[in-house]
């Protein structure tokens, strides 16, 4: 097992140097440059080719390339076009930002989804199943933008109960009542948004299980309901539900831009979107970057974890 | 008991969703059921944030206002050049003088001297300024400001102000209040070119060599109405008054920036009195029950020029464009796309109507199907056709291309509407043998007549419309070595006259600024409303 572990872990790594490869190429490729958002209209030819010597934007591309992977390497993200701050400064800021709303919400709509799913599956055809069903179903097609829009409309505008903007109130950083306040919607935005697919994943996944020849056996030899359901089929469904926590990783980074956004919520999201509207390119390629990386990582995370609870793979390794 | 909680459960959840699709439905409108919420939250049961902090903090009174990106920690004096940058910019420092439509506002500085061969500038600094953190302000901070400016590798957003190809501006010190720039040539711009630019304290910044980076930029120390007190990335900045400042002491303890990047978050936010302003575009403010929200608007003129270039490389025939301008209605145009005539002013030359060398005697082109129709026969062009490319993602230009096109229909054009990006848009223009032949596009330039001069001189860096027209160079080079006021108004007006005659150049409207106030703000006329920091002197403003 040990071996196949340590094979994902070294087909990782070229991916990952592609992918900065292809960040960067693309980046580069796009047909403004990050001068275009550092000059204006005022300034000469001469000051804007001195712009572009002090960043080294006049040096060949291999060059920039190599001096940007070196910097991301040493934990040197490279600073922000716009603002000039250091970007690995400021995702240590805002990263936390994110995980303290992406992690409770992914958390909790994970249980809700496995405990909703598991019902539904488990009752096919019957009311509950039809409910869960039909409200997953809308969950899905409800962008969370507009779900975060109508929680502000309804409970910070009309009814006045909650804050609309931020994570903090101005000069309240540490009262943790004034943290959830400003926390519950954009969580229940999250969780609203995260539940119905994952609702989705483990009722179909209880449905197969249902459908297999063990459970026709254990019925057979007159097994109670509850007992097929969390001493078999359960341990069936969860297999595939774990390993998807593996997947979830880069959520962490991107899992809730748009109602980060919509909340200014300080996270990643704002800081994401600022840059790409401002032309802000060190920092889109940086979180692309450590977005797609963490794609790499998850699957590799979901491998190992597969391999590691289910035992025919432990043996085929 | 389980399927009891799950019927329960699915009942909730559905109930959300269809009271949510109510909801939604009235939500289009908020302002017209706003009413209630507003006067009902005044009873007291669900207080704002922004009431509940300024009361926790003891009375002090606290200005927030929404700004729709971060302006960073780094905000420094040289290279910071970003409209929320500036504005925090605007808070902790001050320049000489500020240098407006209207004129000269002196802060740091008291008077100027300009010498009889109009290349010297002697600057009267104020002898009772003190930095945030005691020293005294002296000529020497002003020195050492320019200096850095002028320096190639710092990179300063000044630098093309203050050096030219025949020189840099050179700055001295007379003595302790008293300094002298002088220009490598004549300019009357000049005076404008030493303008806006911040002061920073010597004796703070004196050992640092990279001024985006360094650790003195996240302490500030500085000559403003307030001090920079608190940066939360993301969330907010915040200020505390300056009780030293040399134009008297803020009214309001702290003044909040609060970043707040979508549109419909910072919308409700002022209306729910979560922030005190916020700028808004016609159609939102339209949208919001002003009354009930207790808010008031500010329209404010930035100078800004809308326009549509017709592209000459294209359209040659000159009959043919003052066809297709003769079938435009402006004042249709603008009212279609800014919703009140309150909002905009008519320009009828390249110069915003706010300058002092705006004229309105020139070839207005005002709506006159009959002469288009005239022209167009004149032009011998048979079933004209033409494309119009503007930014698909704004808005106000999207609007006034479809009146433009629905004009010109009626004048026997065939217009095809391209909306594309706008980084895109810009990016044709640039291109001489762009393949569109009118565009719409916009511009603050400066105070001064000359700074337009990159718009309308032959082969010049935003001449989209690449026409050869060696008077109107003639006549900018002219205006820019001039120093004779009268004069000088004369050749800008036969430029602007020129320019209208070429017909290539068409300015659509010059919109305002929307500031949208919460009613518990005064003092807005003193504080005054200038372009890019919103407020000239936030130490003016009231909050009851």
């Amino acid at each position: 097992m040990a071996r196949y572990i340590l094979k994902r872990i070294l087909t990782a790594i070229p991916m990952v140097l592609l992918i900065t490869v292809l960040c960067f190429a693309l980046m580069h490729f796009a047909p403004y440059d990050a001068i275009d958002a550092m000059t204006t209209p005022k300034m000469s030819q001469e000051t804007i080719n001195l712009i572009k010597a002090k960043y080294g934007y006049d040096q060949p591309v291999y060059v920039q390339y190599v001096r940007w992977l070196d910097g991301i390497m040493n934990g040197n993200f490279g600073y922000s076009i716009v603002t000039k701050q250091s970007i690995a400064a400021d995702l240590a800021v805002r990263l936390p930002n994110t995980v303290k709303l992406v992690l409770p919400a992914f958390i909790t709509a994970y249980i809700l989804a496995v405990v909703l799913g598991l019902i539904a599956g488990a009752n096919k055809n019957k009311k509950a199943d039809k409910i869960i069903d039909a409200v997953s179903s809308v969950g899905i097609a409800v962008p969370s933008f507009w779900f975060a829009m109508l929680l502000i409309f309804v409970l910070g505008y009309k009814l006045k109960l909650l804050p609309i903007v931020g994570m903090h109130a101005v000069g309240k950083e540490s009262s943790i009542a004034d943290f959830l306040k400003h926390f519950i919607m954009p969580f229940l935005t999250l969780t609203v948004s995260f539940m119905p697919a994952n609702i989705k994943f483990v009722r179909s996944s209880t449905l197969t299980q249902f459908s297999e020849d063990y459970v026709l056996v254990q019925r057979a030899f007159g097994a109670t309901k509850s007992e097929i359901m969390f001493k078999h089929v359960c341990k069936n469904v969860l297999l595939p539900v774990i390993t998807r926590l593996g997947m979830a990783l880069p959520l962490l980074v991107t899992g809730a831009i748009i109602t980060e956004t919509v909340f200014s919520w300080p996270g990643v999201g704002p800081y994401f979107i600022k840059a790409i509207q401002g032309m802000d390119y060190p920092i889109v390629m940086i979180i692309l970057v450590l977005s797609s990386t963490l794609v790499i990582l998850g699957n590799l995370l979901s491998d190992i974890l597969y391999c590691l609870i289910d035992p025919r793979i432990k043996e085929m390794g | 008991m389980k399927k009891n909680f799950m019927k329960r459960a699915g009942i909730l959840l559905a109930a959300v969703m269809v009271l949510g699709g109510l909801t939604a439905c009235g939500g289009k409108d908020p302002a017209a059921e706003g009413t209630t919420a507003v006067s009902g939250s005044s009873a007291g049961a669900g207080e704002t944030t922004a009431e509940a902090a300024k009361t926790s903090e003891g009375g002090e009174s606290t200005f927030t206002y929404a700004i729709a990106g971060d302006p960073g920690a780094n905000v420094n004096v040289i290279t910071t050049s970003d409209r929320f940058g500036l504005m925090t910019l605007k808070m902790i420092y001050s320049p000489l003088y500020m240098y407006n439509a209207d004129g000269i506002n002196y802060f740091l500085a008291k008077s100027i001297d300009t010498s009889d061969d109009n290349l010297s500038y002697t600057m009267h600094l104020r002898d009772d300024v003190k930095w945030s953190d005691g020293e005294k302000f002296t000529a020497d901070d002003v020195v050492f400001t320019f200096e850095a400016m002028e320096k190639e590798e710092n990179a300063g957003w000044a630098y093309s102000q203050l050096v030219y190809k025949e020189g840099a501006v050179k700055i001295e010190k007379v003595d302790d209040y008293t300094v002298k720039l002088t220009m490598p040539f004549v300019n009357s711009a000049a005076v404008e070119m030493f303008s806006q630019i911040f002061i920073m304290p010597k004796h703070v910044y004196e050992n640092v060599t990279n001024f985006e980076n360094n650790d003195v930029n996240t302490k500030p120390v500085g000559t403003g109405p307030y001090v920079m007190s608190e940066y939360s990335a993301g969330s907010y900045v915040k200020f505390t008054k300056n009780e030293n400042y040399f134009l008297g002491a803020p009214s309001i303890d702290n003044i909040v920036y609060r970043i707040i990047e979508n549109e419909n978050t910072a919308m409700t936010a002022i209306q729910s009195g979560e922030v005190d302003a916020w700028i808004g575009t016609p159609a939102q403010v339209a949208q919001m029950n002003l009354d009930s929200a207790n808010l008031t608007v500010y329209p404010y003129q930035e100078g800004r020029v809308a326009y549509m270039m017709i592209n000459a490389a294209r359209v040659q025939n000159e009959d043919l464009r003052k066809a297709i301008l003769y079938a435009l209605d402006k004042k249709a145009i603008a009212d279609a796309a800014l919703l009140s005539s309150d909002y905009y002013d008519l320009p009828w030359s390249f110069m915003p109507p706010n300058s002092k060398f705006f004229t309105e005697d020139v070839e207005k082109y005002e709506q006159n199907l009959d002469k288009s129709k005239e022209y167009l026969a004149a032009s011998g062009v048979q079933k004209p056709e033409l494309n119009l490319a503007y930014s698909g993602s704004d808005s106000l230009q999207s609007t006034s291309a479809l009146l433009v096109q629905e004009q010109l229909e009626k004048a026997g054009f065939k217009v095809t509407l391209s909306g594309i990006d706008s980084k895109a848009l810009s990016q044709q223009m640039k291109d001489k043998n762009n393949t569109y032949d009118m565009y719409f596009g916009g511009y603050i330039m400066g105070i001064d007549p000359d700074t337009f001069s990159s718009l309308f001189e032959t082969g010049a860096a935003y001449n989209y419309m690449y026409y050869d027209q060696p008077e109107i160079n003639e006549l900018f080079a002219q205006g820019r070595k001039e120093t004779d006021e009268t004069k000088r108004k004369e050749i800008y007006t036969n430029i602007q006259k020129k320019i209208q005659d070429t017909a290539c150049f068409y300015p659509l409207y010059s919109n305002k600024r929307l500031l949208v106030v919460s009613k518990n703000v005064s003092g807005i006329d003193a504080a005054k409303l200038v372009p890019v920091y919103t407020f000239e002197d936030t130490s003016k403003l009231q909050k009851k």
